[in-house]
C-alpha cells in the first residue's frame, strides 16, 4: 500500500515536474541562445539587446501603472462591495453573488472588445452618444490609453477579489468590532481601527492576485493598448515573437525571465498571505449573525451604484456584442440601425472556414483538455491531500507553480521546447500547454474534495469489511464526483476561451476560437467578431450553468449536510 | 471475545522529535465486557484502539483477538481491518453523506456478499434495536446527531462481530443527549454477547458505562479495574486525582497496624485504608469531597480533624466549600440546611475505609 502510494506520487512528481518545470527551463535556456533554430549555442547577446532596448524603460512605466492601477482599484471595489453585502441592510443582495460569478463567463477578450466599441474615440458608441447629446467637438473618453485599461482590467479582476475578500469579511468576528464600540470607538473609527487591519491580508492577498492577473493579462492591453500604442510587458513580448518579419524568440525569452522571476515570487507572497488570512480568521461562528450597519439616506445612492457597476459589467458587454453582431457598421443604436439588422455576419461566421475550424479546436481542446487535465487532477489531489510525504509537498508546489504562469511568457518557454519536437504547429502542442498552466484549476477543486473525505469514512468502510477496491469505488468515488464535475467544466470554460498562451503557440491549423477572435479584432471586423464571441460566451455560460446545476444536485442528495 | 495485547509500542516522528504514543502497552480485555480506555487527550487512547482494529500498525509487540493473532511484529502478521471482522463507531460517526440509512446500516453485509432479502430484514431488525425503524430511506444527511450516532452503532452491530470499539461515541452530543445516549448505550452494550472496547476522556462516562476500566498516561497503562477500584481504591495519585474531585495531602506513613496504615499529615494523625508502604515513606492522602461529613463546632477522637470554613459556593444541590485545617485547605460539600458560614468551627471523621494512601 505505502509502496503503491510512494510509487503513485513519484511518477506524479515526474509529470506535474515536467509540465510546469520544463517549460521554465526552457525558457531560460531559450533566453542564452541565439534562436529558436539554433537552440543551445550559449550567447548574452539575447538579454543585452532586450534590457538595452529603448522601449523597454516606457514599456516598464506603463506596466507599473496598468498594474498598480487595476490592482489597488479591484481590491478597493472588492472592498466595497464585500462590506456592502455582510455588514449592511443594501438592498437586493442577491445581486452581489451575480456580481462575483457571472463576470466570468464573459471572457476577457470580449469584455475588452465591448468596452473598445462604447469608448473608442473614433466611433465608440457611448462617445458619440456623449458628443451628441452635450454637443461636444471631441470624443470625452479614450480607451485607448492607460486608464482605459486600468478600469477595463480592474473590473475583470474584481470578482476575484471580492470572492477573496468577502469570505474573510462574512467570517469575521464581530466581537472585534463590537468591543471597539463598547470602547468609545464610532463605526468609522472601528472600521480604520479594527475591521481592515484585521482584513489586511485577506486585503493584501486578494491585492497580490491582481498583481499577478494583470501582469499575466493579455487581453486588455492586446484589444485596448496596441492601438493607442500603449505596450505593457505582455503585448511587448507579444511584439517580438508575433509582429514584424525578424521574430525573436530568444529576446523574448529574456524579457520573460523576469517577468516569470516577479510574478512566481509574487504567487508565493499570496500564499502565505492567504495562510495568513486564515490563521486570522478562523473563528467558529455558531449560529450569530453579524450586526447588520444600517446605510439610511446612503442606501439608495449606495446601491445605485452596485446596480451600475453590475450593469457595466454584465448587461453591457452582452448588449453590445449581440447588438454588433446584427448591425452592419458600427453605429449607435437608432431607428435606422434597427431597420438595418440583419443576421449577415452570424452566416459570414458559420461559413468561414477559419472561424470553423477555431470553434471545432476549442471544442476539441476543451473536451480533451479538461478530462485529461481532470484525470491528472485527481491523482494529484489524492497525493497532496491523502498521503502525506516530502515528495507530495513538492507536489503541491508543483501543480501550485503554474498559478503564476504568465500564459504569453510560459507560451514562449514552451515555443522553445515545441520547436525541438513534432508536437510543434500542431493541436496537442496547445493541449499540453493548456494543462500545464491550468493545472491548479482542477487540483484546486479535486484537493478540497478530497479534503473532505475525512478519513473516518474510509477507514469505517474498512473496519465493516470492505476491500480498499470496494472503498473506493463504494465512498470514495461517489463522493470525490462533485468536485471532479466541477474541476471539468471549470477547466473547460478555460480552455474554450484560452487566449494568451494559443496567441503564442496556435500556427496555421491550430487556431483557436480567442485568437480568430483576435484577429478580428485587428481587422476591425468587429460584426463577425460579435457573432463568434457570442458563440463563445454561450458555449462557456452552458458550461458554468451546467456546473450549477450539477452542483445543486449532489448538494441536494447530500441534503444540508 | 478476549482481546490480549502485549507489548505494543508506536512512535511518531513529527518536527524532528520522537513522540511516543504507545510504550510498551501489556493489556488483555477479557470477552463480553465494557471495557474503558480512559486517559487525558494525548494518552494514546485512540491509536491504542487504532491498533487494534487494524487502522494503524505498531511499531512492535503483539495483539490477538479471540486467540487469534491479528498483528504481530516478530511472526510477521499484519490482517487487515476489513479482515479482522470487527466493528467500530468513529468520533465523527462517518456516516457516508452520499448514502442512506438502509445503505450505510447494510454496506457491511453488502460487501460480505449477503443475500438481498436477509440483508433487508437484518437492517430491519438492527434498526429496531437501536430504535431508528422506519427511517430506512432517510438521507445520511438529515439526521440529528443523536440519530447519526444511532445508525453507526446499527453499522457496527449489523455484522454481528464479537468485538466492537468505540472512539469517543458521544463527544459530538450536547451535554444532555450525551447523558441519555450513555444509559442507552449501556442497555444495547448489556443484552449483546459483545467485547466492547470504549475510549473517553470523559470519567463520569467511564465510571457509568464500564465493567472495567484501564486509565492510560502518556502511552501507558497506568491502573486496570473496576470502576469502584479506580475511584475508591486507585494506586497512583494521578489516577485517583483524574477520576475524580480529590483532597491531595501530603503525608508520611508511621507505623501499620491490623488492617490500618496510620499516616502523619496536616491535618494530624489519620488512619487510613492500609496499604504495604514501608514506615517512614512519604505518600499522598487522598480524600473525595463526598467523605467529609461536617458537623458544627469542635469534636475530638480518632481521625477527627478540626478546623474552619474558609469559604463557600452555593452550587444548587449543595454548599461547596473549603475547610481551613492549619496549612491545609479542604474541598467538602455540605448540605445546604447545614446553616453554616464562612469563619465558622466545624469537625468532621474520616472514615478510614474513605482514606486513600496512593504514591506521590
Amino acid at each position: 500500500m505505502d509502496r503503491a502510494r510512494a510509487r503513485l506520487t513519484y511518477s506524479l512528481v515526474i509529470i506535474v515536474g515536467f509540465l510546469t518545470v520544463c517549460p521554465v527551463v526552457m525558457l531560460a535556456l531559450g533566453s542564452f541562445s541565439e534562436g529558436l533554430t539554433a537552440f543551445g549555442t550559449f550567447t548574452l547577446n539575447k538579454y543585452i539587446a532586450a534590457y538595452t532596448d529603448p522601449a523597454l524603460l516606457g514599456v516598464m512605466v506603463n506596466t507599473l501603472i496598468f498594474v498598480f492601477g487595476s490592482s489597488v482599484l479591484a481590491t478597493v471595489l472588492a472592498l466595497f462591495l464585500a462590506y456592502l453585502n455582510t455588514r449592511t441592510d443594501i438592498p437586493f443582495k442577491f445581486l452581489f453573488k451575480i456580481l462575483s460569478i457571472v463576470p466570468m463567463m464573459i471572457p476577457h477578450l470580449l469584455f475588452s472588445v465591448s468596452w473598445a466599441l462604447l469608448l473608442n474615440p473614433s466611433n465608440g458608441m457611448m462617445n458619440t452618444v456623449l458628443k451628441n447629446v452635450f454637443f461636444l467637438e471631441s470624443a470625452p473618453f479614450n480607451i485607448y490609453s492607460l486608464e482605459g485599461m486600468i478600469l477595463v482590467e480592474a473590473l475583470l479582476d474584481l470578482p476575484i477579489a471580492y470572492l477573496i475578500i468577502a469570505p474573510a469579511m462574512a467570517s469575521f468576528d464581530v466581537a472585534l468590532e463590537e468591543s471597539s464600540r463598547v470602547f468609545g470607538a464610532g463605526t468609522w473609527r472601528t472600521l480604520i481601527r479594527v475591521t481592515l487591519p484585521v482584513l489586511r491580508p485577506a486585503i493584501l492577498a486578494a491585492f497580490v492576485l491582481g498583481v499577478v492577473r494583470s501582469l499575466a493579462s493579455f487581453a486588455v492591453p492586446s484589444v485596448l493598448g496596441m492601438p493607442g500604442r500603449v505596450n505593457v510587458l505582455a503585448t511587448h513580448l507579444y511584439e517580438m515573437i508575433a509582429l514584424g518579419f525578424a521574430t525573436d524568440y530568444g529576446k523574448a525569452a529574456a524579457v520573460g525571465m523576469s517577468v516569470l522571476a516577479t510574478s512566481v515570487t509574487l504567487i508565493y507572497v499570496y500564499r502565505a498571505l492567504t495562510a495568513e488570512s486564515e490563521k486570522y480568521v478562523t473563528i467558529s461562528s455558531r449560529g450569530y449573525r453579524p450586526a447588520v450597519i444600517e446605510l439610511g439616506k446612503a442606501r439608495i445612492p449606495l446601491f445605485t451604484i452596485v446596480a451600475l457597476l453590475s450593469f457595466g459589467m454584465i448587461v453591457l458587454p452582452v448588449a453590445v456584442l449581440v447588438y454588433t453582431s446584427f448591425v452592419p457598421y458600427t453605429m449607435v443604436p437608432s431607428a435606422r440601425a434597427f431597420s438595418l439588422m440583419s443576421l449577415k455576419h452570424w452566416t459570414d461566421v458559420l461559413q468561414d472556414p477559419l472561424s470553423l475550424l477555431a470553434l471545432k479546436n476549442s471544442l476539441f481542446l476543451a473536451l480533451a483538455g479538461a478530462t485529461l487535465g481532470v484525470v491528472l487532477s485527481v491523482f494529484v489531489g489524492y497525493a497532496i491531500v491523502k498521503v502525506r510525504t516530502r515528495a507530495s509537498g513538492i507536489l503541491e508546489s508543483l501543480s501550485f507553480l503554474s498559478f503564476s504562469f504568465p500564459g504569453i511568457v510560459i507560451g514562449v518557454g514552451f515555443m522553445w521546447f515545441f520547436v525541438q519536437t513534432p508536437l510543434y504547429a500542431t493541436i496537442w502542442a496547445l493541449l499540453i500547454g493548456y494543462i500545464a498552466t491550468y493545472l491548479p484549476y482542477g487540483v484546486r477543486p479535486m484537493a478540497s474534495a478530497f479534503v473532505q473525505v475525512h478519513a473516518h469514512l474510509e477507514e469505517s468502510s474498512l473496519v465493516c469489511g470492505a476491500s480498499h477496491l470496494t472503498t473506493m469505488r463504494r465512498i470514495i468515488v461517489p463522493l470525490l464526483v462533485p468536485g471532479i464535475v466541477s474541476a471539468w467544466i471549470l477547466m473547460a470554460a478555460m480552455f474554450i476561451r484560452e487566449l494568451t498562451l494559443s496567441v503564442v503557440l496556435s500556427r496555421p491549423g491550430s487556431e483557436v476560437l480567442a485568437v480568430q477572435i483576435l484577429k478580428f479584432a485587428d481587422d476591425g471586423l468587429w460584426g463577425k467578431l460579435s457573432a463568434l464571441g457570442i458563440i463563445m460566451i454561450a458555449i462557456s455560460t452552458t458550461l458554468v450553468v451546467l456546473a450549477t446545476l450539477v452542483g445543486e444536485k449532489f448538494k441536494a442528495v447530500e441534503g444540508g449536510g | 471475545m478476549e482481546i490480549r495485547i502485549r507489548g505494543v509500542s508506536k512512535h511518531y516522528y513529527s518536527e524532528g522529535k520522537t513522540i511516543k504514543a504507545l510504550d510498551g502497552v501489556d493489556l488483555t480485555i477479557a470477552a463480553n465486557q465494557i471495557f474503558t480506555l480512559l486517559g487525558p487527550s494525548g494518552c494514546g487512547k485512540t491509536t491504542l484502539l487504532r491498533c487494534i482494529v487494524g487502522l494503524e500498525a505498531p511499531d512492535t509487540g503483539e495483539i490477538s483477538i479471540g486467540g487469534q493473532t491479528v498483528w504481530s511484529k516478530e511472526k510477521n502478521i499484519s490482517i487487515p481491518p476489513e479482515k479482522r471482522g470487527l466493528g467500530m463507531v468513529f468520533q465523527t460517526y462517518a456516516i457516508w453523506p452520499h448514502m442512506n440509512v438502509f445503505d450505510n446500516v447494510a454496506y457491511p453485509l453488502q460487501v460480505r456478499n449477503v443475500g438481498k432479502d436477509v440483508i433487508r430484514e437484518r437492517v430491519a431488525n438492527t434498526l429496531r434495536f437501536v430504535q431508528m425503524e422506519g427511517y430506512e430511506m432517510r438521507p445520511a444527511t438529515k439526521l440529528s446527531g443523536g440519530q447519526q450516532q444511532r445508525v453507526a452503532l446499527a453499522r457496527a452491530l449489523i455484522a454481528e462481530p464479537k468485538v466492537i470499539l468505540f472512539d469517543e461515541p458521544l463527544s459530538n452530543l450536547d451535554a444532555k443527549l450525551r447523558e441519555e445516549t450513555r444509559k442507552e448505550l449501556k442497555a444495547f452494550l448489556g443484552n449483546l454477547q459483545i467485547t466492547a472496547v470504549y475510549v473517553t476522556h470523559d470519567r463520569v462516562e467511564a465510571l457509568a458505562l464500564s465493567d472495567a476500566i484501564a486509565v492510560m498516561r502518556a502511552g501507558q497503562i497506568v491502573e486496570v479495574g473496576t470502576p469502584q477500584k479506580i475511584y475508591f481504591n486507585a494506586d497512583t495519585r494521578f489516577v485517583a486525582d483524574f477520576i475524580g474531585r480529590a483532597n491531595l495531602v501530603k503525608a508520611r506513613v508511621r507505623f501499620q497496624e491490623g488492617d490500618r496504615t496510620v499516616v502523619e499529615c496536616g491535618l494530624g494523625t489519620i488512619a487510613c485504608e492500609r496499604r504495604d508502604i514501608p514506615v517512614g515513606n512519604e505518600v499522598t492522602l487522598c480524600i473525595r469531597p463526598e467523605f467529609i461529613h461536617v458537623a458544627k463546632g469542635e469534636g475530638s477522637g480518632e481521625n477527627v480533624v478540626n478546623g474552619r470554613i474558609d469559604s463557600q459556593v452555593f452550587v444548587g444541590e449543595a454548599y461547596e466549600s473549603e475547610i481551613r485545617v492549619g496549612n491545609e485547605l479542604l474541598l467538602a460539600k455540605i448540605d445546604p440546611d447545614a446553616n453554616l458560614k464562612a469563619g465558622d468551627p466545624v469537625n468532621f471523621r474520616l472514615d478510614a475505609a474513605h482514606c486513600l494512601l496512593v504514591s506521590i
